[in-house]
């Protein structure tokens, strides 16, 4: 009777299947501790410019180094996107929930877009939200610079949330430790030894997030070593580098026969 | 299920079978040695012996990463030797400053480790067998707790150790440079002793309150990275600010203050970048206590854990 | 809508839903799966082993998450191998006990609707809900569940889009009796429209009470196909059990004791217990012995007659 399989080829899924699988994505990245950690991390900026204004401390590019850079910056933006570009696939890979994504008949890249998107998306909100808020309260009331100041680490925060997510969460397909790796990158490759060997600012996603950042907004930042054409070039590299290597992992996704 | 009942006729009986099974009858040791094997076996387990060796990798880079730069130092002593005595200025690796520089490695490796050390228990709801054992849930949390302490101790004192044999092989006269050399490595062992302890039950206290290893990992990171950058920013702003005292805030950071600890076992002066106004035994003091607060800390979270 | 035999008679319309031609998997010097060939058509068919005979990693051969090492694995007439859109016939469910607990029973069924590109996703997962019998619990979150629960909304969720082909692995653990005789019931049904089905159990009774077609996987290569009471009767070496009842056993038992035929009689409660090699010539026997013996027998059942015997035989063997 029905013994003919209908074989279509062309994936309609796919439309349907890209907002369900964001959908699914931001429920599993919002658990209850983990919304409470990152809210508390994310709070962090505003609460250091609250302090500022309490101390009445006014200058601009000190709040810039101190918060922005060093808080913003360097301990924010790398956790916030380490914790969503590891966890879009982690949990699936944990608990083996990723086999019902992937027993599905929708292209691979659009199982790995549709997990960026959920996990970039909720790492902008973080990232940007914290910056802006704390900008709004302690340098935008100073003026011109303080705006600009505010608006350069925007810029970084949205071109480094991309790199970031898409760096860990492709580092998580290959990987189970990705996020200690992550968490290594970020400390030991960017922090410590991109000030020996400079040539590392070419292979450093903060570096690409400064340089887009510089590029836009004309502001004084000793920190970029990049040229603003470069930091785009090379993010944009990155993208797609790991888009396409995620997608590749999951076209050969492989289970293992052992049952644990 | 034909053969039992071939008796079926005749009354209602049971056997217990002596399959041979031997009774274990000898001397039973008692909690200490409970503690002891688990203390032993998850000193192993922190550096992946007896695990795969991908549960190697971790450890072993990061201590390796740490000790990376003593080494280097040993192996081209006779280099650095030949340009000492022909009178160039040469910058060594010191022993009262090598934790300073490179102790944010190990910071990596508590947050690779410690989540491994106690997270898959809890993970696994395996708890409530180590607790109807022998051992009690103090004696559990302080093994695991001594476990990752000797660790990171191991982790420290090889890059010292490594030092002290360049540093000696550098003098022309081997004996007498033992002599000068010791007395100037010594302080390291206590040093080390205290950054472990501290280091150590700072990561238990806190991977102990997830079972999930990424979250505990995220968790220690978040705190060993603004612990050190907040109380630092919010002293600088303070001080402009003329709350005089703000400066005890730098006593809450973790390896600032370990490396303020270790400068007070070396009998050196603290730098510039530390308040003025505190010593440097206040550093002692504070890490001290901070060991007893995180490891109280510790106890607590196992006395209230359900298993 | 012939429920199709194995080895399949080729004069039936479609080809073969699963084929496997000499496939074999291994994981460096570990064979899983070791030169297996066998071709399914509709009809449910219980593939059976102890554990780690090979069953998890010839579903996952199936169902293209592991290429074979040697060999071929065809489902509805494609190799399943990195090609997602054969996931359109095909409905998996897989052993591992995990769910997205943070979604309600509805909103699992409706996403794997959803993920298939089902316009009716709705309705899809309304009914696909109702065939498992989960309404009532539809609305709670899964992590709510019990076993048997999560068990039953991933067969509702691998079935939402009414594959062609079901692949469930162990689907029955954690059901309780009542729950698995209807989970049986659903599968022996959908075989009758023409679905192919084939799931995996170690616990034979399972295997009995829904299909003849069985499957049996030992150390990673076929041990036996076909219809298990066939496959009992091939097993002529071993000897069967036949348990009697009768208006007096123990004149029965002397009786049958003197022929050569009966290797052993056993007086149980309200029945004799006894062991021939053959079959046919013991129904001769029995007859005449009842009659000599001047006893009626009240009944006469092979009582070995079960997989588990079938099994323990071609482990052993």
């Amino acid at each position: 009777m029905s013994g003919t399989p209908m074989t279509g080829s062309s994936m309609t899924g796919s439309l349907t299947a890209f907002p369900e699988i964001v959908r699914l994505t931001f429920r599993q990245q919002l658990g209850r501790r983990r919304t409470l950690l990152l809210v508390l991390l994310a709070a962090l900026p505003p609460l250091l410019a609250l302090i500022f204004r309490a101390f009445g401390e006014v200058d601009v590019s000190r709040f810039t180094d101190r918060v922005f850079d060093l808080v913003s910056m360097t301990i924010v933006l790398p956790l916030a996107t380490v914790l969503f570009g590891t966890g879009a696939f982690g949990a699936e890979n944990d608990e083996g929930t990723i086999l019902y994504l992937l027993a599905k008949p929708i292209s691979r890249w659009v199982i790995v877009a549709a997990k960026a998107f959920a996990a970039v998306a909720l790492s902008l909100v973080l990232t940007v939200a914290s910056v802006l808020v704390a900008g709004a309260i302690e340098v935008v009331p100073a003026g011109s610079a303080g705006v600009s100041a505010t608006e350069a680490y925007v810029g970084a925060m949205v071109v480094g949330s991309l790199c970031y997510v898409l760096l860990f969460l492709t580092l998580s397909l290959f990987t189970r430790r990705a996020l200690v790796l992550g968490i290594g990158y970020s400390l030991v490759w960017e922090g410590a030894l991109s000030s020996l060997l400079p040539g590392i600012a070419n292979l450093s996603v903060r570096q690409y997030a400064l340089g887009v950042a510089d590029s836009f907004y004309q502001l004084h930042q000793q920190a970029a070593r990049l040229s603003p054409t470069t930091a785009l070039t090379l993010s944009a590299i990155l993208i797609v580098v790991a888009l396409a290597l995620a997608t590749w992992r999951l076209m050969h996704f492989e289970l293992s026969g052992s049952t644990d | 299920m034909s053969a039992g009942n071939r008796l079926s006729a005749s009354s209602p009986s049971g056997s217990i079978f002596d399959l041979g099974y031997r009774h274990y009858a000898g001397k039973r040791h008692g909690r200490w040695y409970a503690a002891w094997s688990l203390y032993v076996e998850s000193l192993r387990g922190v550096w992946g012996f007896g695990r795969p060796m991908s549960a190697k990798a971790a450890p072993f880079i990061l201590a390796g990463l740490y000790s990376f730069f003593a080494f280097l130092q040993l192996a081209f002593s006779s280099t650095l030797a030949n340009e000492i005595s022909s009178g160039q200025q040469v910058q060594l690796f010191a022993y009262d400053s090598y934790f300073t520089q490179f102790g944010f490695l190990l910071i990596l490796f508590c947050v690779a480790q410690a989540p491994e050390v106690v997270c898959r228990d809890q993970r696994y709801q395996v708890l409530s067998l180590y607790f109807t054992r022998a051992m009690g849930r103090a004696d559990y949390a302080l093994a695991r707790l001594a476990s990752l302490a000797t660790a990171l101790f191991l982790a420290l004192i090889v890059p010292m150790i490594a030092l002290f044999v360049g540093d000696v092989l550098m003098k022309p006269d081997t004996i007498s440079a033992i002599g000068v050399e010791l007395p100037k490595a010594l302080p390291a062992i206590p040093a080390d002793i205290l950054i472990a302890a501290s280091m150590a039950s700072i990561s238990l206290a806190l991977s102990s309150y997830s079972p999930r290893r990424a979250y505990s990992a995220i968790g220690l990171i978040a705190y060993f990275l603004l612990m050190e950058a907040v109380p630092a920013i919010i002293y600088a702003v303070a001080q402009q600010g003329g709350w005089t005292s703000a400066d005890k805030l730098v006593l809450l950071t973790p390896i600032t203050s370990l490396s303020g600890a270790t400068d007070w076992f070396f009998g050196k002066a603290l730098g510039a970048d530390y308040p003025a106004t505190l010593g440097a035994d206040t550093y002692v003091v504070a890490c001290i206590a901070s060991v007893a607060v995180f490891s109280a800390i510790l106890l607590f979270r196992y006395r209230r854990m359900a298993a | 809508m012939t429920a199709q035999t194995l080895p399949a008679g080729d004069q039936a319309v479609a080809a073969p839903a699963i084929e496997l031609a000499n496939a074999a998997r291994w994981y460096g010097n570990v064979v899983a799966v070791n030169d297996v060939s066998f071709s399914l058509g509709a009809g449910v068919t219980g593939l059976l082993g102890p554990n780690g005979a090979g069953k998890t990693t010839l579903l996952h051969m199936l169902a293209g998450f592991l290429a074979p090492s040697a060999g071929t694995v065809h489902v509805l007439g494609r190799s399943p191998h990195r090609d997602p859109s054969v996931y359109r016939q095909i409905g998996l469910v897989p052993e591992r006990e995990s769910v997205y607990a943070f979604l309600t029973g509805y909103e699992y069924v409706r996403f794997n609707a959803r993920l298939q590109g089902m316009r009716n996703a709705d309705s899809a997962a309304r009914a696909s809900i109702a065939r498992v019998g989960l309404e009532d619990a539809a609305d709670r979150a899964i992590g709510t569940y019990s076993k048997g629960m999560r068990q039953r909304v991933k067969v509702a969720g691998a079935l939402v889009h009414d594959p062609q082909v079901l692949l469930l692995d162990e689907p029955f653990n954690g059901m309780d009796p009542r729950q698995r005789l209807s989970m049986m019931d659903l599968l022996v049904e959908m075989a009758g429209a023409g679905r192919t089905i084939l799931f995996s159990s170690h616990i034979l009774e399972e295997v009995e009470r829904i299909g003849t077609e069985i499957l049996v996987l030992v150390a990673g290569r076929l041990a036996a196909s076909g219809d298990f009471r066939a496959i009992r009767a091939l097993m002529t070496d071993r000897p069967h059990t036949i348990t009697i009842r009768s208006s007096d056993d123990r004149r029965l038992a002397t009786t049958l004791m003197a022929d050569p035929a009966v290797f052993a009689v056993e007086l149980k409660e309200n029945a004799l217990s006894v062991q021939t090699a053959h079959l046919s010539a013991f129904r001769r026997i029995i007859a005449t012995a009842g009659r000599t013996a001047g006893v009626r027998l009240t009944e006469v059942v092979p009582a070995d007659e079960s997989l588990e015997s079938v099994f323990d035989y071609l482990v052993r063997r």
